[in-house]
């Protein structure tokens, strides 16, 4: 099933033209391909991604290009085998030319020594980023990967039911548990949101905003601060909700959480700019309930996290890195991207003047209160400095799984959060890597 | 395999005769026949089995940051040690052995009344019921574990609001997954266990007849003991599956923060290999995992046959 060697070279023998077609069977059985043949004498570019509507993007490129064709497979998302599949590919020697990280994911490929150094490919391309995605990007001052979108957190909540109730929208985490308690007075059965406990990027872009990055490449060594003070009092404040019982349980995207959102049992949401697609999809009978607001901040100084976002790295051994980047730029900047993207989807593009194509080509309608891209432009903005680590993937499932017995009382999360630390740690040296504990210096 | 045995033809070799020619044939016949399990065995079972020893004994060292790729260095019994000390690996035996106490007495003694009801003269619609007791092991297990999920979700589902108990809670998943578990594979050894009731010959139950015994007495004395090697492999196979207990708690996980990401050993190799990217490690769990599987089956055997002499 391996795209052969010879598809990424032009020229179009017999043999080259069967591969390609039994290629694009193989893709088009894994997740629809709308590919054709390479037209003559273009350059082919293998990419492997989950990126929900890829399909259409590359049909429009190779659509409107002779010279590069881009022959995309479908793999599973993330760490439901998307990453395994492309760290065994590199390790096999016979990964695709294109590969899709998340900002969250991208050192941890990075150990594979399988990405090229873009540096000088997208040295032109800073100043019209989001400065939170070209950051992600560059882990260590280095670009290694070309940024697509960037998914701040946003709180969305039930505007109806607050203004019914005089709730008013908190702006500190201290306002969020005087409402918290307000929600569940109005209705015992209701809370105000859930906090998923099994969800470690969720917990991580909850610490985002608290300021004290869990990770910092310093020259040649990680600075690991999972349990620092910002973490350790967001770890506190959930913790007492918790305890409060001012908080639902509830795992996010699951049934229970859907229908909680649907019947009035979760006045709130604590998600990221991709909910406002995901809340369109799953309650779409909720037109003219729900608002979305920043994040509420710890001291009124704005600072927003963020949960997930994609990029797309090159392949340290692709042959073909100049055609490779040419796909990439038009992906992330051409404006005919977001055009596609809001047919399906509210993109939320971490390239500015594509964001203002996406914010043009939005329809909207579905959200009472202020304009969804006025609220996710100002939390774009508000995200402080943060670098994701080499084991930030693994730490997710470490996170979920230290925090499991907390709703039992068998723990509680700032206590969760030392073990954290220390087990991130001990992974971190006992795969060889330089690692200093506590704030970087 | 007994199937090749080259080692008789030489014997019948010093005279050439009719029947000599026709063994030979047959083995050559054997040989061909036996081709396609001998492919399949060695491509899917000894190739990677050997190919999962040599990973177990590699790993990757990195240095600095770790962005300048890893190196692969030969660890010994490194990837062993750390598995065999880690806490993680251990709670995951604890808790399949712990599912198995629960699964295997429930399901197996569940399945051996169902099967003797079944054999009895008392059940009307013989074949409705069989059937009713067996669809579930056709449903896929993942189909199962998503249904049972639901019923179990505390606001969505049923089962907390008629036990009182939320099934997914700390103390209840366990219980909650063995019923998953028992509710897939009773139909199945229910269908084993009548199968092997069938063969019982009706003479000694006669006989038993005759000499007064009822039907309970008649059970236990007599069908039971006379299907033992059968229940026997029952027991291997729950075994072994209770060991590999995967895609009951890989489901329930995205429904809960009580099932961990290694809380069975087969999910510590799944999380070794896909989430951490530690292959080496994979394959050492896995390498010790088919040993414990292998120890556990040859002590069942050796029971179930000092018990039948």
């Amino acid at each position: 099933m391996e795209l052969s060697p010879a598809l990424r070279t032009s020229g179009l023998s017999r043999r080259g033209f069967l591969r390609a077609t039994a290629a694009v069977g193989a893709a088009g059985l894994v997740g629809g391909c709308t590919a054709t043949a390479a037209p003559p004498g273009a350059t082919t570019v293998t990419i492997w991604s989950w990126l929900t509507g890829m399909d259409k993007y590359v049909a429009a490129f190779n659509a409107g290009h002779k010279d590069v064709f881009v022959d995309l497979r479908v793999i599973a998302a993330g760490l439901s085998g998307g990453y395994a599949q492309q760290t065994n590919a590199i390790r096999a020697h016979n990964a695709p030319d294109i590969l899709h990280v998340e900002y969250q994911g991208l050192p941890q490929i990075l150990l594979t020594g399988g990405l090229r150094d873009l540096t000088n490919d997208l040295a032109d391309l800073e100043s019209q980023y989001s400065p939170a995605a070209w950051r992600g990007v560059r882990p260590d001052g280095r670009t290694w990967a070309v940024p697509m979108d960037l998914a701040p957190m946003v709180f969305y909540y039930r505007k109806d039911l607050f203004d019914q109730h005089g709730i008013a929208l908190p702006r500190t985490w201290d306002e969020f548990r005087t409402a918290a308690a307000a929600v569940k007075q109005v209705d015992p059965q209701a809370r105000i949101c859930t906090f998923p406990l099994n969800d470690g990027s969720f917990f991580a872009g909850m610490s985002w905003q608290a300021g004290d990055p869990w990770w910092t490449a310093q020259g040649d060594t990680w600075a690991v601060d999972i349990a620092g003070e910002g973490t350790k009092r967001t770890a506190q404040f959930w913790q007492s909700m918790i305890t409060e019982n001012l908080v639902a349980g509830i795992v996010h995207g699951s049934q229970d959480w859907i229908a909680g959102m649907h019947e009035g049992k979760l006045w709130g949401l604590l998600g990221a700019s991709w909910s406002v697609g995901t809340l369109g999809k799953s309650i779409p009978k909720d037109t003219g309930r729900w608002a979305m607001a920043t994040m509420p901040t710890w001291d009124g100084k704005p600072a927003n996290g963020v949960q997930g976002g994609t990029a797309f790295g090159v392949s340290a051994e692709s042959k073909v890195p100049e055609a490779a980047t040419t796909f990439l730029r038009w992906l992330s900047t051409n404006p005919e991207v977001p055009k596609i993207g809001s047919t399906f989807t509210t993109p939320f593009p971490a390239h500015l003047p594509n964001r203002a194509v996406a914010r043009q080509a939005y329809k909207g309608g579905y959200f009472l209160g202020d304009p969804v891209y006025d609220v996710l432009d100002e939390a774009a903005k508000r995200v402080p400095d943060w670098t994701w680590g080499p084991n930030a993937l693994r730490l997710f499932s470490t996170i979920s799984d230290s925090f499991g017995p907390v709703r039992g009382g068998g723990t509680t999360l700032p206590d969760a959060l030392t073990k954290i630390q220390q087990q991130a740690v001990a992974d971190m040296r006992a795969k060889g890597l330089s690692v200093r504990e506590g704030k970087a210096a | 395999m007994s199937v090749l045995a080259p080692e008789r033809t030489p014997v019948h070799e010093e005279t050439i005769s009719e029947p000599n020619v026709r063994t030979r044939k047959k083995d050559f016949a054997g040989l061909v026949l036996a081709v396609p399990f001998l492919v399949l065995l060695v491509t899917t079972v000894l190739v990677p089995v050997l190919y999962a020893l040599y990973l177990s004994l590699f790993t990757e060292r990195l240095h600095g940051l770790g962005f300048s790729g890893p190196e692969h260095v030969f660890a010994w019994l490194g990837n062993y040690v750390s598995v065999i000390t880690d806490k993680a690996f251990h709670t995951g035996l604890g808790n399949v052995a712990l599912f198995a106490l629960v699964h295997i007495p429930s399901m197996l003694v569940g399945s051996l009344i169902l099967a003797l009801l079944l054999d009895s003269a008392v059940v009307r619609l013989r074949q409705v019921w069989s059937l009713a007791v067996f669809v579930p092991y056709a449903v896929p297990v993942v189909i199962g574990g998503l249904i049972w999920a639901y019923l179990y979700s505390p606001t969505i589902g049923p089962i907390k609001n008629l036990l009182g108990i939320d099934p997914l809670s700390p103390s209840a998943v366990l219980p909650s997954i063995a019923n998953i578990a028992t509710w897939q594979w009773v139909g199945y050894n229910m269908i084993i266990f009548y199968t092997a009731l069938q063969a019982v010959p009706k003479e000694i139950i006669e006989a038993a007849r005759a000499d007064g015994a009822g039907g309970f007495r008649t059970a236990w004395s007599i069908k039971i003991p006379v299907i033992r090697p059968t229940i026997f492999v029952a027991v291997v196979f729950t075994v072994i599956g209770s060991l590999q207990l995967f895609t009951e708690p890989m489901v329930l996980k995205g429904f809960t923060g009580t099932v961990t990401s290694t809380w069975t050993p087969s999910m510590y190799v799944y999380e070794a290999a896909f989430v951490a990217g530690d292959n080496g490690r994979a394959a050492a769990a896995s390498v010790l995992l088919a040993v414990i599987c292998a120890l556990l089956s040859a002590v069942v055997m050796r029971f179930s046959t000092r018990r039948s002499r």
